[in-house]
């Protein structure tokens, strides 16, 4: 009673519809040519693609998840790994592009499995134990506890992260940069952090002493200017740099501290400084002509006093969202003060933080009457507007509230620009979650290889013919040595053949000096293996635990398909 | 004969040509979603018209969006949404016995029996079986939440989520319990709207949480810089605009000299103010608003306000929810300042934005609500909007499970037992009748075993072998022989806890049956131009 011919079975809908091995076939084959896309740029030695838009934007990326975002998939199934490869990036930031190959792969060797007779929700619930056993075994075995996370660790994982990116020849350089910019921004998780890690019963005891501190990447800021060469980057510690210039030429150019122990204050406005009208539905009708003139000057005075007010107040720095009149101008010139127009709203969120301050939208006090309060003023050492590339900036030194900073870019292209800020923005979540995490487990195929050593002996336990499908599993998770040595021209089957070897030595022998064996991986630039905890190849545990579970939920999410039905748009139905 | 042109007003076609092409076509109905029944049932991809993409293996989600054209298989769509409202569950099992129906049905027909004869053999049958049914069945008491438990867990195994049905089925059964209240034996209905469910994006199914109390959405406003953590919140919700009044459209404010300026502007502080300072007087120190249409719900000063006298504020409540959300929190909506008064603000032990872990997103949630009315909230995470969407399906078809519990207070074994119990006691109850009904009731108890069958079919069993030996299984009185998909084997299905609701099935027979005789009994298709 198998479902027969769709065609014949005569079903009266607007539209076409697909059954059983055919649906399924085209799935795997689009998610497959969707993976196919990205596989070159996975690895140290993986290549990037270039993708021209409609009118013309160029966009040189090697990050999976960029890549896919951009290309509009429009075959529902590749959707699914499209959606897959951007939640790697908001959840764990990195592995984008080996989630989406360890995904398409399970789905090949599914299918693969289907055509051989045996029944699709075997496959699922076959994919579902051996999930289950691996991210057991990682847990168990692959982890290594850092119980004192030090630089090195942390580098070392910012650059195996960033060895496949185009800023991977300078790693050194750009590790120890992102290293630098997650521990600036350390600060005391807020209550409502706690609540939500509360709720969801995550307050472990093991990070119950950690879990108190947080590390949002929003508050690193990272800036880009063309020019110079990409050596030059640098990081502002404890500073902060606006894209925004002196609004006049009067101002000066640097700020500092007029005494000692005595901070530049900094206001931070999300209101209009110019003329002030008056609202809607407000009209002005004269009879003097010489009215007319007080009014235009009672709108200036409006703004002016409360320039007055921001200027007696001790603000030194004046930055606000909105505009200022060019009248205006002349008080904070005459008064030396530096102040910008049009800043970006987020980043003087960001800097009201950083400096200890509040933006300020409204002038009201509670009787009613207009006042500034002082203790909306941020504080820092000094600020000084700093000219990179072609425009200028302000820089401001010292804050002296929350940790924040600034990482400035420096590029010979927008292009290279842009591909540095994502490489440095995986880098920077990779980091961020070894801190959280405080474990990690080696790279460059070390776990991949050792999970389809274990898996295959964990496979043999099992009578089923869920057996089957463990081993398929097991093989599939091949595929990311394998990619990694193709990718670096190296000969894959026999190194993954090794890999496997040494692994399989490694977990069936009970002599000690064996025990390290787990750690091998690849060596991509010899084509050889060694020890990749040893020679600091690295990745934090939770995003390989993240990212299998991952890629399993969208492999059955696609397997479970075994229908497909296109709905034409319904104005062909009224004909 | 030949009609002259012009006199032939409709195309028309007859008799046994027309209920033929009827069953055909909602045979092929049924014979398309029958892949998604049961626990190893598989999904079906929808891509509607707008390129917006379904993944479900709810019958009732699945029909209603598939533009179903011919008529016959409308009344089949149509029958799957009236048990979606009537039991909410056993969308999937309606339409495919109503297949199997259909099937018989062709079967007597070519033996020449009349269509009105099936038909009213058929209304008996059913009524049969419902008897038989209701005899079976185990009856339960709302207070025994394990046997609820199993019962929503029946109905979760066959959905996406059936990994999280641990976590979801103590939720569905706690959410629908909560609205009963204290005494749940006396209730006969649940409003199912009283439960609210808040989706947000990120993290996995298995965050997702009840509430107790309320969450909304989205954070609290703090553009102003208020507070996001309020302990022993007094809560008010207001329907007018903390902002400056509007003039109509046809009047204007006349400004003629530059003082009148300093004292608009003075005015418009005073009246915000005030109005801050009233809501403040009242003791509250959480301020829920309505969104509004008409002019700014809020402004800048407002919330400045607000926020220096340490209240939070939560903004666009929208109109609908603003009943729940005052039977919740025990609060009286205020549609004007001079109205607000301290008896009718809502309390609630604390008040705070809460970070949802992964995605960063934050809600505000009141927790520890005094007395909190009939309501509940449940809190579903998931990882992109299709699992989302899902999640959600599933958990409202399970809040639907006990809401049949509560209409009908039976239950019964699942995995093909009832289905299986009623066509051997149907088969024979027609040895002991003559005439037409004896030939019919067989018919009607072979159709029923179209459920088992798909079942063992869709989790790749053997469906012959498994049908009979469940078939033998009842017959030697065990009346809960079930298949066990996970074993793959015939088992006691009270045994292994995989229960329903009576009411499930019995209103999935009715409303198949009753469908199919309105299919039977049509013999002319007139399509008006």
């Amino acid at each position: 009673m198998s479902a027969p011919n769709p065609a014949s079975t005569g079903l009266f809908i607007n539209g076409q519809r697909e059954t059983g091995q055919d649906v399924r076939i085209g799935n795997v084959t689009a998610a497959i040519s969707v993976a196919n896309i990205v596989k070159s740029s996975l690895g140290p030695v993986g290549l990037d693609k270039m993708l021209v838009d409609d009118i013309g934007d160029v966009l040189i990326t090697n990050d999976g998840a960029t890549i896919l975002k951009s290309l509009e998939v429009e075959h529902p199934a590749a959707r699914v790994l499209v959606d897959l490869a951007n939640l790697q990036d908001q959840e764990v930031g990195d592995g984008t592009t080996s989630v989406v190959i360890i995904a398409s792969e399970l789905l090949r060797r599914g299918n693969d499995l289907v055509k051989n007779g045996i029944h699709p929700t075997t496959i699922i619930s076959g994919y579902r134990s051996a999930l289950k056993a691996a991210v057991a075994y990682i847990k168990k075995e692959m982890v290594v506890n850092v119980s004192e996370l030090n630089d090195d660790h942390l580098i070392q994982a910012a650059k195996t992260s960033m060895s496949s990116k185009i800023i991977g020849k300078e790693s050194d350089f750009f590790a120890k940069l992102a290293v630098d910019a997650v521990k600036s921004v350390k600060m005391n998780a807020t209550a409502a952090d706690v609540a939500g890690y509360e709720a969801m019963g995550q307050s472990s005891a093991s990070n119950d002493s950690k879990a108190r501190f947080k590390y949002p990447l929003s508050a690193i800021h990272i800036l880009k200017a063309h020019g110079k060469s990409s050596l030059e980057s640098h990081l502002i510690d404890g500073g902060f740099a606006i894209n925004a210039m002196r609004a006049a030429q009067g101002m000066p150019t640097f700020v500092e501290s007029p005494s000692a122990g005595e901070p530049v204050k900094i206001a931070m406005l999300d209101m209009n400084l110019q003329r002030h009208r008056m609202g809607m539905g407000v009209q002005v009708i004269v009879k003097d002509p010489a009215e007319i003139e007080n009014i235009k000057k009672r709108e200036m005075d409006i703004t002016k006093e409360r320039i007055r007010r921001i200027i007696d107040a001790g603000a030194r720095v004046v930055l606000t969202t909105k505009g200022v009149d060019d009248l205006c101008m002349k008080y904070f010139v005459e008064a030396g003060i530096i102040c910008a127009r049009r800043c970006n709203r987020e980043d003087l969120k960001r800097l009201a933080k950083a400096t200890g301050g509040r933006v300020v939208t409204t002038m009201a006090d509670m009787e009613g009457n207009e006042a500034f309060d002082a203790e909306c003023l941020g504080s820092c050492d000094s600020v000084r507007e700093v000219r990179i590339g072609d425009g200028e900036m302000l820089y401001v030194y010292g804050c002296k509230g929350h940790g924040a900073s600034t990482i400035v870019l420096r590029g010979a292209n927008e292009y290279m620009l842009d591909e540095m800020d994502r490489a440095l923005h995986d880098s920077l979540c990779v980091v961020k979650r070894m801190l959280e995490s405080n474990t990690l487990v080696p790279g460059g195929g070390a776990a991949e290889a050792a999970l389809s050593v274990y898996l295959d002996d964990y496979a043999h336990t099992i009578e089923s013919r869920e057996q089957l499908v463990i081993q398929e599993y097991a093989d599939a998770l091949l595929v990311i040595p394998k990619t990694l040595a193709v990718n670096a021209a190296k000969d894959a089957s026999e190194l993954v053949a090794k890999l496997r070897s040494v692994h399989a030595k490694g977990q069936h022998s009970s002599d000690e000096a064996d025990a390290e064996l787990k750690f091998m991986g690849l060596d991509l630039i010899e084509g050889t293996i060694r020890n990749n905890l040893d020679a600091g190849v690295v990745e934090p545990a939770i995003s390989k635990i993240k990212s299998l579970r991952f890629a399993t939920e969208a492999a059955i999410t696609i397997l479970r398909i075994d229908d497909r039905i296109t709905l034409n748009d319904s104005k062909g139905l009224a004909r | 004969m030949t009609v002259p042109r012009g006199e032939i007003l409709q195309e028309r076609s007859k008799g046994r040509d027309v209920r033929i092409s009827n069953i055909v076509a909602a045979k092929a109905l049924a014979s398309c979603i029958r892949t998604s029944l049961g626990p190893r049932g598989m999904d079906k991809l929808l891509q509607l018209p707008s390129g917006e993409v379904l993944i479900s293996n709810d019958g009732a989600t699945i029909l209603s969006k598939m533009n179903v054209l011919h008529p016959a298989a409308k009344m089949l769509v149509e029958c799957s949404q009236s048990q979606d409202i009537e039991a909410g569950d056993g969308t999937t099992s309606v339409v495919v016995l109503a297949g199997a129906l259909l099937d018989a049905c062709t079967g007597l027909l070519s033996k020449g029996i009349h269509p009105a004869m099936i038909a009213s053999s058929f209304y008996r049958a059913a009524e049969a079986c419902c008897e038989l049914l209701t005899g079976a069945a185990m009856p339960v008491d709302m207070k025994d939440r394990s046997s609820l438990i199993h019962a929503v867990q029946t109905c979760l195994s066959s959905k996406v989520v059936s990994q999280n049905s641990d976590l979801l089925a103590p939720i569905a059964v706690d959410s629908v319990l909560k609205i009963l209240g204290e005494d749940p034996s006396g209730a006969t209905n649940v409003d199912l709207r009283d439960v609210r469910m808040v989706e947000q994006l990120g993290g996995t199914v298995d965050d997702t949480e009840l509430v107790d109390g309320l969450v909304f959405d989205k954070g609290s406003t703090k553009t102003a810089g208020g507070p996001s953590q309020i302990d022993n919140a007094k809560i008010a919700l207001i329907q007018f605009c903390l902002s400056a009044p509007k003039t109509d459209m046809d009047n204007n404010v006349v400004v003629s000299d530059y003082a009148a300026m300093d004292r608009i502007l003075r005015e418009e502080r005073k009246y915000i103010l005030n109005m801050c300072k009233k809501i403040k007087k009242t003791g509250a120190n959480v301020v829920l608003i309505q969104k509004s249409i008409l002019r700014d719900a809020y402004n800048e000063l407002s919330l400045h306000f607000l926020a220096k006298m340490g209240i939070l504020v939560v903004t666009d409540i929208e109109r609908t929810d603003v009943e729940f959300v005052c039977r919740t929190l025990g609060c009286t909506p205020a549609p004007h300042v001079d109205s607000l008064t301290p008896e009718k603000l809502g309390s609630a032990a604390h008040v705070g934005d809460v970070v949802l872990p992964g995605s960063g997103h934050k809600v505000v949630k009141f927790v520890g609500v005094a007395n909190s009315g009939c309501t509940s909230t449940v809190l579903l995470r998931g990882s992109n909007d299709l699992v989302l969407a899902e999640a959600n399906r599933s958990v409202h078809d399970a809040q639907c499970v006990v809401r049949s519990l509560v209409k009908q207070r039976y239950l019964i074994a699942g995995g093909g037992a009832a289905e299986t119990e009623a066509s051997l006691r149907l088969r024979e109850l027609a040895l002991e009748t003559t005439g037409m009904d004896s030939h019919c009731f067989k018919a009607y108890a072979d159709a029923l075993e179209v459920i088992p069958y798909t079942l063992a079919e869709n989790a790749g069993l053997k469906p012959i072998e498994i049908v009979t030996e469940l078939r033998k299984a009842h017959a030697e009185g065990t009346v809960g022989a079930g298949i066990n998909v996970k074993k793959g084997r015939i088992t006691d299905m009270y045994d292994e806890n995989v229960i329903q609701p009576l009411l499930v099935t019995t209103s999935a027979i009715k409303l198949a049956t009753e469908t199919v005789c309105m299919i039977l009994k049509v013999d002319d298709l007139v399509v008006v131009m």
